[in-house]
């Protein structure tokens, strides 16, 4: 297991390099460069002469496989660089952003599960039956309705006509994760409700269970103890994608709820054309999606014995 | 056994991930909510603002840093030695008079009695220091001031120019110009020390400030203890936060949200400003450089059904660059009027004609096809286009709307042939500005390649002339100038607008969008 992991770990300096490359490459596509649009973006009128001085400071006058070989270069020691508008190190700024993320992802998460696995539970062994059917349809609106929607109606209702919560997150302590968190649920949680009652309708369709049934096995425990674990590879799989998503930011829900996390600051980087600060993103997200598809097949190797012997047998073989 | 220990295990995972989280994320850190926690007769204010982030240039309250000026003049920390009035003349404010000595020497006397909030007097030194220093590390500010030498002697602050700069108090005016205390320095969030009536005790960019009240503050003691300014850059939750009465005030609330606040318990402070919504014809199209497809293509922008309709009255029509406030505004010139009809007959005059009937006029075989060009980051552009594309298509023009927030790449390609932006054309008060940068050979942002020989000799005396009203009636001309020869086609001007939550007083928009926060706000 260690050589696996450590073999998988070192997957990702290629993986890194391919992702940065590429990004970098990308980005230097357009035909406006980041002085211009930050002289835009400020409506503040620069000589040529100006534009040309800033360029050389910020190393833009380079060719492109010098500026992308300074930049690794830099990375590799551990510095990100400096912000190309708010000149300030983009490690410090980037990671005080984090924490915000994580709370936001861990909370999302923990609700999704909460709502999702029971109904979908539900809605499985009740299957075509009325609960069925109005699970079904609440999951059905989940997720038709954009984030956007969701958060202003539930500021709408909690905040300006039942007065419970702040509108503004970050200012109100515990209660200003309560809407953003609700938000991305509720979406997530519709969609986790239908993937769950789909295994489980699958699993309980086996013929181990009509043989457990015929051997006069409880229904409870047919379900909590062979059905649900057995459904449980299917949503870890889907949960692992929607941990590397959130911690990835949620840039629409981020900016309503003036969520201060990582997605905001990408977006705004990508605006700006900050190429640091997206570079930096970039590593974050290649690193996450990585660790987190690392941490789900630890997981399988737990829950599923078939991957536990596969991986013991190619150690004998 | 083996069952409970899967889902033991699965619950224990589950358990370590919110610990974890917690760890992570800081639970024993600063309390969020520290803000809202009034002490008893104390006064909070709660300000809600768009404008505050790095992304404008405003990432922090040091005027020498960027556009960071406009959060220090704005939020009440820094101060300037001039201040535009609501005619956006530039009036002493920490100076008390000036005399032009000469071409190149300004003798500028100062208040007496203003302290930093380091506690440090305000006299000629400090503020020597100050312009120093942000010279030598603005360079917009270097650019526009020209300073040779400065000498202090007491509160007496003279300034040498190395070239005659007529506009040297409107500049002083500027945000970059708040007089701060460079002894007491820059911190590294970008916090100073100044002489308004507020002075920051917390800077998060892209998140607001912490104000408290400078209880030594020179101009009579300020109402409110402390200040919250917000940054919020999304609208909807700007106007349910003033809604919901988690604001006080707000600034850059959406035109769509300005009717929720008509009437109690909310005031709407508003004002035109000297951001004009405008489009530039491009001289390198071949079809624009004829003079009457450029005036029936002016004659084809609705002002009025723009301003009054489309943007529910929240701006007023443009003649010129710079709105009817300005002794050189647009109550001194003429614009091509809305005439579509004549705008027809202008396009058949040029020899573009209907000929096959499908709505369009065309010449030689080809249909006349225009390409407007403009971006979605501010809320008018869009619709302006949309206005306008209406209109074209009654007077025969296929005008192809191309709005795009990579609306530079376009630029930078030549690939547009009318180009629609916004621009404070008049920041300083003084006319010179717009056509430095937007209508002469030399200007950076004359994209359009226009070119007039008359309006470069009416710079060359503006680039001369210090009496301001000698200056006005030079602007008159020169907009004139550019407006007859259709290179330009003003729409409309902006009224900015801020909004006041109960018992707010003196929360006052200004024409030069730099006044929000002052000794006179307060809330009971």
């Amino acid at each position: 297991m260690k050589t696996y992991i450590a073999r998988r770990l070192l997957q990702l300096i290629p993986i890194l390099f391919g992702i940065t490359l590429l990004s970098f490459l990308l980005l230097h596509t357009g035909t406006a460069d980041v002085v211009d649009v930050m002289e835009s973006n400020t409506g503040s009128v620069m000589t040529e002469t100006e534009k040309e001085q800033l360029r050389a400071e910020l190393g833009l006058d380079r060719p492109l496989p010098v500026q992308y070989a300074a930049w690794l270069g830099r990375v590799l020691k551990g510095d990100m660089g400096v912000s190309y508008v708010s000149g300030r190190p983009v490690l410090p700024a980037f990671l005080s952003k984090l924490p915000a993320t994580i709370l936001l992802t861990v909370s999302s998460i923990l609700l999704t599960v909460l709502i999702s696995i029971p109904l979908g539970i539900l809605s499985a062994v009740r299957h075509n039956r009325i609960t069925d059917y109005i699970i079904r349809c609440f999951s059905f609106m989940g997720n038709s309705l954009p984030n956007f929607f969701v958060s202003l109606l539930l500021i709408y209702f909690f905040s300006l006509k039942l007065k419970l919560l702040p509108v503004m997150g970050n200012t109100a302590g515990w209660k200003s994760v309560i809407l953003p968190t609700l938000t991305l649920a509720l979406s997530m949680a519709s969609r986790y409700t239908r993937q769950v009652r789909a295994a489980v309708l699958e699993e309980l369709n086996k013929d181990y269970v009509q043989g457990a049934r015929a051997r006069g096995i409880h229904e409870k425990r047919i379900l909590y103890g062979s059905v649900l674990r057995a459904s449980m590879l299917t949503i870890v799989t889907l949960l692992a994608l929607s941990v590397g998503s959130l911690l990835g930011g949620t840039a629409i829900v981020e900016s309503i709820f003036l969520w201060d996390g990582v997605g905001r600051m990408a977006v705004d980087a990508i605006t700006m054309r900050d190429y640091p600060v997206i570079q930096a993103y970039v590593i974050w997200m290649a690193v996450i999606y990585v660790c987190v598809n690392l941490f789900t097949d630890i997981l399988y190797h737990y829950l599923d014995p078939r991957i536990r012997a596969g991986q013991e047998e190619m150690q004998w073989n | 056994m083996r069952k409970n220990g899967f889902w033991n295990r699965l619950c224990a995972g589950a358990l370590a991930a919110v610990m974890a989280a917690g760890i992570l994320t800081g639970c024993g850190g600063k309390a969020p909510d520290s803000e809202g926690q009034e002490a008893e007769g104390e006064k909070v204010f709660y300000y809600g603002d768009t404008t505050f982030n790095a992304e404008n240039d405003e990432s922090d309250v040091n005027p020498h840093n960027g556009y960071s000026g406009w959060a220090c003049i704005r939020y009440g920390i820094g101060e300037t030695l001039f201040k535009y009035s609501d005619a956006m003349e530039a009036d002493p404010w920490l100076a008390t008079e000036y005399t032009n000595v000469d071409e190149t020497t300004w003798e500028i006397t100062l208040r007496d009695g203003v302290t930093f909030t380091s506690g440090r007097s305000m006299d000629a030194q400090a503020v020597k220091e100050c312009l120093e220093h942000l010279t030598e590390v603005h360079e917009r500010a270097a650019g526009d001031l020209k300073i040779q030498e400065i000498a202090a002697d007491g509160q007496k602050l003279t300034i040498r120019t190395e070239v005659p700069v007529p506009a040297l108090i409107n500049y002083l005016a500027e945000p970059y110009g708040c007089i701060i205390d460079m002894a007491a320095g820059i911190t590294e969030d970008g916090n100073v020390s100044g002489t308004g009536p507020y002075r920051a005790t917390l800077v998060e960019t892209d998140k607001g400030l912490t104000l408290v009240k400078n209880e030594a503050y020179w101009d009579g003691m300020p109402r409110l203890d402390t200040i919250y300014v917000r940054t919020i850059s999304d609208g909807d939750t700007l106007t349910m936060a003033m809604q919901s009465g988690e604001l006080d005030g707000a600034y850059g609330l959406p035109y769509a949200s300005l009717p929720l606040f008509e009437g109690t318990p909310y005031t709407i402070s508003s004002v035109e400003t000297s951001r004009s919504f405008f489009a530039v014809m491009n001289y390198k199209s071949e079809v624009l450089q004829d003079d009457r497809v450029r005036r029936a293509v002016a004659g084809a922008v609705d002002r009025k059904n723009f301003t009054e309709i489309l943007l529910n009255g929240n701006g007023s029509p443009a003649e010129g660059p710079f709105p009817a406030g300005f002794s050189f505004g647009d109550q001194t010139v003429t614009a091509q009027p809305f005439a579509p009809k004549a705008s027809r007959a202008l396009l058949e005059e040029a020899g573009w004609t209907d000929t096959d009937g499908d709505g369009y006029v065309d010449k030689n075989g080809q249909k006349l096809t225009l390409r407007w060009l403009t971006y979605p980051s501010r809320q008018e552009l869009p619709l302006l286009a949309e206005s306008v594309q209406a209109v074209m298509k009654e007077i025969g023009i296929d005008l192809q709307v191309n709005c795009t927030a990579n609306h530079l790449d376009f630029v930078a390609e030549g690939d547009w042939d009318i180009y629609a932006s916004a621009f404070v054309t008049a920041p300083t008060g003084d006319p010179e500005f717009f056509f430095t940068t937007h209508c002469l050979d030399s200007s950076s942002k004359n994209r359009g390649g226009y070119h007039s020989d008359e309006l470069e000799a009416l710079e060359e005396q503006m680039s001369r002339t210090f009496d301001p009203e000698d200056r006005a009636k030079l602007a008159t001309r020169m907009t004139q100038v550019i407006l007859d020869d259709n290179g330009f086609v003003f729409a409309s001007h902006l009224r900015m607008s801020i909004v006041s939550g109960e018992g707010v007083t003196g929360l006052t928009a200004h024409p030069c969008d730099y006044y929000e926060i002052t000794v006179d706000l307060d809330k009971n």
